[in-house]
């Protein structure tokens, strides 16, 4: 099972299409599983969080073998900078693992027609999926039409897909499909 | 380091200058280190354990995998050429950083060298040869998608890559892929400041067209010893053949009339009748001198040296010697059915040969031919 926690509060209707969504790229259960609060240990001093630190100090969700857990938040994240700098963080999953978390912070506004409404809630989707696909194991992918393409990359589209590749989603069927439950 | 076992056994093993932090001694190993298994990834050293395995008493290094905590165990004594080496510094690390940022224009195009490089690149290369692969592999799917195997193998070298990345930087994998795909896939507005990038691996030559050489081989050895018959006296037959008008002669001078004959297409079906006879008694007459050498029935003789001549001379007269052949083959099938497979042996190329003089003179023979075979 999917488990979706937020640490800001979110649209009902947001929440909807984004379980919708990940039960239909993954095949496997989604709930919402409440909101909590972000961990002050996670806060940097330029008052974004710390990816891998909010992972570590979030609060615990209830969670059987298999299950994986999204965080979202509206905060901006923050990564430790590598050997070329920081890379430019929509989101971060522990590879292979449980946790995961997404940020709304960079998305294109919101906004209040239906086609921005629409656009917004495909673009969290996206990230969405990118970030549970990390949790089964799946690589950035090349392909710039799958979820799993780098979300900074120049050659994705403005509204880009919220699919998976053919690649990606069988790996991550068979992934799937091999785990313990 | 030792590269990769060589593909036949007859080859020698290139000695290549050594990838950094290669393992050439399974003492180096203590419980603890981290060493690096090529195309199974990051492992850990448990220690060292003796085993019975077939009667015999082994030295195993056990190792378990990071990733999975699988276990791998590695006799002592091949330790040096499984390829093990230590997890890549940071030093090696920021060269391959900077060698994944490079600009890289020029991915290889035969799938065949690629292929095959990329797979020595990931047993041998270290991690530089590991990020080659995917730098390669990387800048050819921006040309067009990956064929499935190199899109796994895309894969397998991107996953050994983020975990060695993860363990030399100490940092989590999915932290090492960002950091990874940051370098491949800058995002727009971002240039770094790079170094040159280190030498790129060198790999082990493979032995290239070894067809053409095993021919060659053929063409000397026809394996006539392993039939039973003296090659000495073959020799010596056409010694005294070749000189007046061996089998091979009387084919070459067959040759030049019949492709002028051939080139005349009424003229064809009549002309390869008498053509025949006349090569039918050439051969008689030409035979005539040398039969006092050659038993009455010798068509393993006569055929096989022929054949061993025409390999000599078959990138002179290739196109000349094929017709006249053909012209043979009708008549002789059915007189003399040893002369078949040299025929057979002759007639593979002809197809090809015939196609271009075929097509530039527009001969309706030829083309009713091909039409038959079709149907």
């Amino acid at each position: 099972v999917i488990r979706i926690v937020t640490l800001d509060p979110i649209d009902a209707g947001d929440m909807a299409f984004l379980t919708a969504t990940l039960y239909r790229t993954f095949g496997l259960g989604t709930e919402f599983a409440g909101e909590k609060s972000a961990p002050r240990e996670a806060e940097t001093k330029d008052g974004r969080l710390d990816a891998v630190r909010l992972l570590k100090e979030a609060d615990p969700v209830r969670t059987f073998a298999d299950d994986k857990v999204l965080y979202l938040t509206a905060s901006p994240l923050a990564l430790k900078p590598g050997p070329l700098g920081e890379p430019p963080c929509w989101g971060f999953a522990d590879y292979g693992k449980e946790r995961a978390v997404v940020s709304t912070s960079r998305f294109p506004a919101r906004g209040v027609t239906e086609t921005s409404i629409e656009n917004w809630r495909r673009r969290l989707a996206r990230e969405a999926s990118h970030a549970i696909g990390h949790l089964w194991d799946l690589h950035h992918c090349y392909d710039a039409k799958c979820a799993m393409h780098p979300s900074w990359s120049q050659s994705l589209p403005a509204n880009p897909e919220m699919d998976l590749c053919s690649f990606c989603r069988e790996k991550s069927e068979r992934k799937i499909r091999l785990a313990k439950t | 380091v030792r590269g990769p076992p060589p593909r036949h056994p007859d080859d020698q093993r290139e000695e290549l200058p050594a990838v950094e932090g290669i393992i050439a001694d399974a003492a180096e190993m203590k419980a603890g280190d981290r060493v690096v298994y090529p195309n199974q990834g990051v492992c850990a050293v448990i220690g060292v354990e003796e085993k019975d395995i077939a009667g015999q008493k082994l030295q195993l290094v056990r190792m378990q995998r990071e990733e999975d905590g699988a276990t791998v165990m590695v006799p002592m004594n091949k330790v040096p050429s499984v390829g093990l080496r230590r997890v890549a510094s940071g030093e090696q690390m920021e060269g391959v950083f900077h060698y994944l940022a490079a600009q890289f224009d020029d991915p290889e195009l035969d799938w065949k060298v690629r292929h095959r490089d990329n797979a020595d690149r990931l047993i041998a290369g270290g991690v530089l040869g590991v990020a080659e692969v995917v730098k390669g592999l990387h800048s050819l799917s921006r040309l067009r998608p990956l064929p499935t195997k190199e899109r796994e193998q895309y894969d397998n070298a991107r996953h050994l890559l983020v975990h060695e990345v993860a363990v030399s930087l100490g940092v989590p994998p999915g932290l090492a892929e960002d950091y990874v795909d940051f370098a491949l896939m800058p995002p727009a507005g971002v240039k770094f400041d790079l170094k040159p990038p280190p030498k790129p691996v060198l790999l082990p030559s493979r032995p290239k067209k070894r067809r053409p050489v095993a021919e060659e081989g053929e063409g000397d050895d026809l394996g006539l010893g392993d039939l039973g018959i003296d090659l000495g006296e073959i020799d010596a037959a056409l010694a005294g053949a070749t000189g007046v008008a061996g089998v091979p002669g009387v084919e070459g001078v067959e040759a030049l009339p019949v492709e002028g004959i051939e080139g005349d297409s009424e003229g064809e079906a009549d002309a390869e009748k008498p053509e025949d006879e006349g090569a039918e008694a050439a051969d008689g007459e030409a035979e005539g001198d040398a039969e006092e050498d050659l038993p009455p029935p010798p068509p393993p003789r006569k055929e096989k040296p022929a054949h061993a001549e025409k390999a000599e001379k078959a990138p002179r007269k290739a196109p000349a010697e094929k017709p006249a052949r053909e012209a043979k083959k009708k008549p002789e099938k059915p007189e003399k059915p040893v002369r078949k497979p040299a025929a057979a042996t002759a007639k593979k190329p002809a197809p090809a040969k015939k196609a271009a003089p075929a097509a530039k003179k527009a001969a309706a023979k030829p083309a009713a031919k091909r039409g038959g075979k079709k149907k």
